[in-house]
């Protein structure tokens, strides 16, 4: 052990009392606020309530909703982008210089601002002088309201998050491709494996860290969401496609609640910290039995 | 085998490997296609006459209206809030970077104690959203009477993408071969000498990396600036894009024309340094 050196803490410190400042201050102290309540809204003098907000906040059927609404957009984001993003970058693989083209052109919509591309899509889905079923009518299929109709609302918002999406997930996953030597798949075949099943043995598990960072990146993305959403439908209609975010916002900047919000932000810091922890345990536990 | 039976099993191995070939080509092609068809539909929509674009999206423009741009920015006030997200961008990007590079040092260089437990803090912070922060940060900036300000919309945000920074640049700067920074040290560089001549030079395509990527995420940053921003000389192109459609609702040639003004610098960034982009991005998943 060298003996104490002060420098590398000098280094570090910047860094540390930033974040501690915006990032870590901010988290206990909402987590801190989530047990107290004030007379009226944005006063600040607290009274303690216990575990009262978080009562509160179970039976406040909008939050579990827009809670639902959260999980059901991490699923439906492993479901399109990161499958699709895995899919493209194994049909990529083995292509020279084109398959960087590809890659930039598919990670293109990644560099729109999310305000930007609900703003667009908005346009897109209009039912009435809208692209999207103009087209769906000229090919004689019957267009739709598309964000204006609750039980497909969410898919479509959806659809413009993946748009935005999946080229960062081939971006990833073919970077990750790249590491894994050729001459594993030609052992593969030797062995006499098929196309999918080099795919299940080989690709899969030796992609397993770029697998568990999107899948990490993407509930992380999903739990936190707003700019996408608040722009496109502000959670419509009739709250269909309401999520946590868009209710923090509403609860503490219209209508003055802070304490109330906060709970709602330490429960979401929670669950994403949870479920990113469950899959990084899922996935190396996986990598022990091996 | 002959040597007379080769060609002709090639041959037929080929075909099936042509046939193959031509239908991955048309799945790529047609995702190239769901990428770009929704830009070249806003690009379109922003060159033409509400009129025009009433009649046809699809066909280019037969007058490009470049008006629509000189009308948003000039008559419609919104050269401002450009200028609010360059300074955004900027600052946020220059404050991110230094300290991000400052803390890689440190974390790769250097082993101390707590060194572990520190970066793994420094890591958690990764999964901390705008969302998870909003109230005490509102308070914070509040009680520092920053609501409303420039420094107001630039410290939080920097906070956020410098979790990733750290991050990144700690594994970059691990990647450099320690024999190189030892022969500084034993010559006797100080840290910053180090840092200058020889961190500096080999990391110099990382750290333009990290920059890239916070101008990318500050420029099209909503929500903070959203909640903290309420005075309209003060959003940023992000924001005040938002007053438009309350305003122009089915003006969609100048929704779209200002969402091509916010998209174009980014774009024309994004075009000239993909390679930058995608080495920050992809590293940091694939190093852990």
């Amino acid at each position: 052990m060298a003996r104490f050196n002060i420098r590398p803490y000098i280094f570090i410190a910047p860094a540390l009392i930033y974040l501690g400042i915006w990032i870590f201050y901010p988290i206990l102290n909402a987590l801190v606020l989530s047990f107290f309540d004030s007379p009226t809204g944005r006063s600040r003098d607290y009274f303690w309530v216990g575990i009262e907000n978080y009562i509160k906040l179970l039976q406040d059927d909008l939050f579990l909703k827009s809670l639902y609404h959260n999980i059901i957009w991490v699923l439906l984001s492993i479901a399109l982008p990161v499958v699709l993003g895995l899919l493209l970058a194994v049909l990529l693989s083995g292509r020279g210089r084109t398959r960087l083209v590809y890659a930039s052109i598919f990670f293109i919509p990644h560099t729109v601002a999310a305000v930007c591309a609900a703003i667009v899509w908005r346009w897109i889905y209009d039912p009435s002088i809208g692209p999207l079923n103009w087209l769906l009518e000229t090919i004689g299929l019957a267009g739709r309201p598309w964000l204006a109709d609750e039980s497909i609302v969410l898919i479509a918002v959806n659809m413009i998050g993946s748009w935005s999406y999946y080229g960062f997930c081939v971006l990833i996953f073919m970077a990750g491709l790249q590491n894994i030597s050729p001459e594993l798949y030609d052992a593969a075949k030797i062995d006499g494996a098929g196309a999918l099943q080099q795919f299940f043995y080989v690709t899969i598990p030796l992609l397993r860290n770029a697998i568990t960072f999107v899948l990490v990146y993407t509930i992380i993305g999903s739990m936190k969401f707003f700019d996408l959403i608040f722009v496109a439908t502000n959670g419509g209609p009739n709250e269909a496609s309401t999520v946590v975010g868009l209710r923090i916002y509403w609860h503490s900047m219209r209508e003055g609640r802070f304490n109330y919000a906060a709970t709602m932000s330490t429960i979401l810091t929670v669950v994403i910290l949870v479920l990113s922890v469950a899959v990084i345990r899922q996935i190396v536990t996986e990598d022990e039995e091996d | 085998m002959t040597v007379k039976d080769r060609p002709r099993k090639r041959r037929s191995y080929n075909s099936s490997r042509m046939m193959k070939s031509a239908i991955i080509h048309a799945i790529l092609l047609l995702f190239v296609f769901i990428a770009l068809f929704p830009i070249y539909l806003m690009f379109n929509a922003a060159l033409k006459t509400s009129a025009e674009l009433f009649q046809s999206f699809l066909s280019l423009p037969k007058d490009p209206q470049f008006k629509n741009f000189a009308f948003i920015l000039n008559e419609q006030g919104y050269k401002g809030a450009l200028y609010n997200s360059m300074i955004l961008s900027t600052s946020s990007m220059i404050l991110t970077t230094v300290i991000s590079v400052l803390a890689g040092y440190g974390f790769a260089v250097y082993r101390f104690v707590g060194k572990q437990w520190l970066f793994l803090l420094v890591l958690t912070g990764l999964m901390v959203s705008e969302t998870s922060v909003l109230i005490p940060v509102y308070q914070l900036l509040q009680d520092l009477g920053l609501l409303n300000t420039y420094a107001g919309m630039i410290l939080p945000q920097a906070a956020l993408g410098m979790t990733f920074g750290v991050f990144l640049m700690t594994t970059f700067f691990k990647d450099i071969p320690r024999a190189l920074i030892d022969a500084a040290v034993v010559d006797g560089g100080s840290d910053m000498q180090v840092l200058r001549h020889v961190i500096m030079p080999l990391a110099r395509p990382a750290i333009m990396s990290l920059a890239l990527i916070e101008f990318m995420w500050a420029w099209n940053s909503f929500f903070f600036p959203l909640v903290i921003a309420t005075k309209q000389w003060l959003m940023p192109m992000s924001v005040r894009i938002i007053d438009f459609m309350g305003r122009f609702t089915f003006k969609y040639d100048m929704i779209a024309a200002t969402t091509v003004i916010l998209f174009t610098p980014i774009l024309i960034l994004y075009l000239i340094t993909q390679r930058s982009f995608h080495r920050g991005i992809t590293f940091g998943a694939l190093k852990d």
